[in-house]
């Protein structure tokens, strides 16, 4: 399979992904958009990795690695979502003041 | 009252102590210059002195009159309750006269002279609870302070001409720039001296205490103006240009103010324009080339009219007025006060042995002399300036001889003579009017001339007091109301400033505030533009980040 097929999945999928940062305005689903760009990125390690027929597959075993720091972040951001909820009721970013400490209503 | 003499016991000191330091140099021509504190790189301004003839003579003549005018003051202003501040600030006078006098730094003069005409402010409104006294200390001080602008700028001419600020050095050059100093340094003049145009002034300065105007304002400090001329006269002989205006303003200021003091009522600005018609002599004897004969005649007046004034002030004390019709026949019950005036208004008009006869024979004879083309000044200069000293000699005699008349004779008035402290006074500046003119040397043709235009005036002043002849109406109306040039000053000026003011406002409304105005629109149009970048929303600064790492990339791999 020609190395271009993945790449080109991959760089929409990093397109999805930062079109989902910057326009929603739901963090849940800004935070989906971040992890879409972080499979980007895996999907591009993993094809890389065939493409160079690497013999310790460096690239598959820093894509399980990824996985699992993905993992351990969507928890902390979702735990963070939760807790803007509690404090603010709201998971819509543009209702947040930034300038505002969240809470001090 | 042993506050009051205290007063006088300073400024007896004072003037001692300046007559022993001046009087080695009394007829010293050269004299003597002495640096005290020399000046700094920077400024270029010291501390330094310049003794000579002319300035011990000066010094010596500030120091008694103020001297005689402490101590009349003592009798005069008796139950004044502002005494102390009064005979103070008379001092400060004193001290400033001084500084101008002797100062060869013209800053060091400059602040002299300013602090003279702060003195003269607040002595003129000495009695601020009267109306006149407020206004004329007002008029006085704008006017000086207006012509003192002439005086610094002219300072910094001389700076930026001579390259130093120090009299000697400056005389002692060859002159450059001499027109420009000269005209502004005249214009000071002018302004202090009380000379047309700045001269209305003077007579509305009256209101201040009797002894003050024999002081400031008829002995020493409107004669300053003749002293700086004197002092800095080789730039004033450079400049043909500042002569002859000298000259013109001269015989302008003369002819007018003697003509006033004819018609005048009151005793006191009859005085006060007589001082402005001398004062005018002094500038016409300079403006031809007749500096000794300017200061001549500048302490021979000072003498005689401070006289004059002081015996004002006793007459005023005796009868409580000024006013002309107040008075008639004084010569009887003020036998002191009459023959020291009968000693004074002879030196005015001019009638030997008096010093007024020398000093002013001397001026006529420098004018002649220069409109024979042997001296400085263009010749029809000196020529006008010679037949106008004519002319005003006659009218000062009659004028004169007027006051004379109308105060001392006619119909008897009850009176008693001024106290000891008063008349003393009169009595040594009589004697002083009369020691000045020894060893004066006298030209006999214009001496007999001008006695003769003295006798005529004084015969026809005498058959106008007598009622025989009268002078034309027309004239005389005229002539009381000033020639109304006061109003040049009060109506004109004031108009010319509000619509000046006026134009200024509409200019800065529509011209200048456009500016701060745009300023102020470009400003917020960009303040406006700009904020929709500073959404404080993180989602948006994300998005431009990111458009802009995506341009820059693909502008790099177009490029490359």
């Amino acid at each position: 399979m020609p190395l271009v097929y993945p790449l080109l999945l991959s760089a929409a999928l990093f397109g999805i992904g930062v079109y989902g940062v910057l326009a929603r305005r739901n963090a849940v689903l800004m935070l989906l958009g971040v992890e879409l760009m972080l499979n980007a990125a895996n999907l591009n390690l993993v094809a890389f990795d065939s493409w160079l027929a690497d013999k310790v597959h460096g690239g598959q075993v820093l894509t399980l690695f990824t996985i699992a720091v993905a993992a351990a972040e969507i928890g902390l951001g979702l735990a963070i979502v939760l807790a803007l909820f509690r404090a603010a009721k709201t998971i819509d970013v543009d209702d947040l003041e930034p300038t505002r400490p969240v809470g001090d209503s | 009252m042993t506050q009051r003499w205290m007063y006088v016991a300073i400024t007896a000191a004072m003037g001692l102590a300046a007559a022993i330091v001046v009087w080695p140099y009394l007829g010293d021509d050269t004299g003597t210059t002495t640096v005290w504190v020399e000046g700094g790189q920077l400024l270029g301004v010291g501390l330094s002195t310049h003794l000579d003839s002319l300035a011990a003579s000066m010094v010596l003549l500030v120091s008694g009159v103020a001297l005689l005018v402490q101590i009349y003051s003592t009798a005069y202003l008796a139950d004044d309750p502002r005494y102390r501040s009064y005979a103070l600030l008379i001092i400060l006078f004193l001290l400033a006269m001084i500084a101008v006098v002797v100062a060869d730094d013209l800053f060091v003069l400059l602040i002299g002279w300013e602090v003279m005409g702060l003195c003269s402010y607040f002595l003129i409104s000495h009695e601020w609870e009267k109306e006149p006294a407020r206004a004329g200390a007002v008029k006085a001080y704008l006017i000086t302070r207006f012509a003192d602008l002439g005086l610094l700028i002219g300072i910094f001419v001389i700076g930026a001409s001579y390259g130093t600020f120090r009299i000697s050095e400056v005389v002692a050059q060859s002159p450059h720039n001499a027109t420009p100093i000269a005209l502004l340094l005249l214009l000071a003049v002018v302004g202090k001296s009380a000379q047309f145009p700045l001269h209305t002034w003077l007579p509305d300065a009256m209101p201040g205490p009797m002894p003050v105007s024999a002081l400031i304002h008829a002995a020493t400090m409107v004669a300053a103006g003749v002293y700086l001329v004197a002092r800095l006269y080789p730039v004033f002989l450079a400049s043909a240009t500042a002569l002859t205006v000298m000259a013109l303003i001269a015989c302008i200021t003369m002819l007018m103010a003697a003509l006033f003091a004819l018609t005048g009522s009151d005793l006191k600005r009859i005085l006060a324009w007589s001082t402005v018609s001398q004062l005018a002599y002094m500038f016409a004897a300079m403006s031809v080339g007749g500096r000794e004969a300017g200061i001549d005649h500048l302490l021979s007046h000072g003498a005689f009219k401070a006289l004059l004034f002081l015996a004002a002030g006793c007459i005023m004390y005796a009868i409580g007025s000024t006013s002309l019709s107040a008075m008639g026949g004084l010569r009887r019950s003020m036998p002191w006060t009459f023959a020291a005036t009968t000693i004074g208004l002879a030196a005015l008009a001019g009638i030997p042995p008096t010093s007024g006869f020398f000093s002013k024979d001397d001026i006529l004879a420098a004018a002649r002399q220069s409109a024979s083309g042997q001296y400085v000044g263009t010749e029809w200069v000196a020529s006008t300036v010679f037949v106008v000293s004519l002319i005003t000699a006659f009218v000062t005699a009659a004028y004169a001889a007027r006051v004379w008349f109308k105060v001392f004779f006619g119909l008897g008035k009850e009176a008693r003579d001024a106290p000891r402290a008063m008349t003393v006074p009169l009595v040594v500046l009589a004697a002083v009017t009369i020691a000045l003119s020894f060893g004066k040397q006298v030209h006999w043709e214009i001496g007999v001339l001008t006695s003769a235009i003295t006798v005529v005036a004084i015969a026809l002043a005498w058959w106008v007091h007598r009622g025989a002849l009268t002078t034309p109406a027309v004239l005389r109306r005229a002539l009381r109301k000033e020639l109304g040039l006061d109003i040049v000053y009060g109506k004109w000026i004031p108009v010319v400033f509000n619509k000046a003011s006026a134009a200024t406002l509409v200019v800065d409304a529509d011209a200048v505030d456009a500016y701060p105005r745009a300023t102020a629109f470009a400003s917020d149009a960009s303040s406006r533009l700009l904020d929709r970048f500073q959404s404080k929303n993180s989602q948006t600064y994300a998005t431009v980040l990111s458009i802009g790492v995506v341009a820059f990339t693909v502008l790099v791999a177009v490029w490359s």
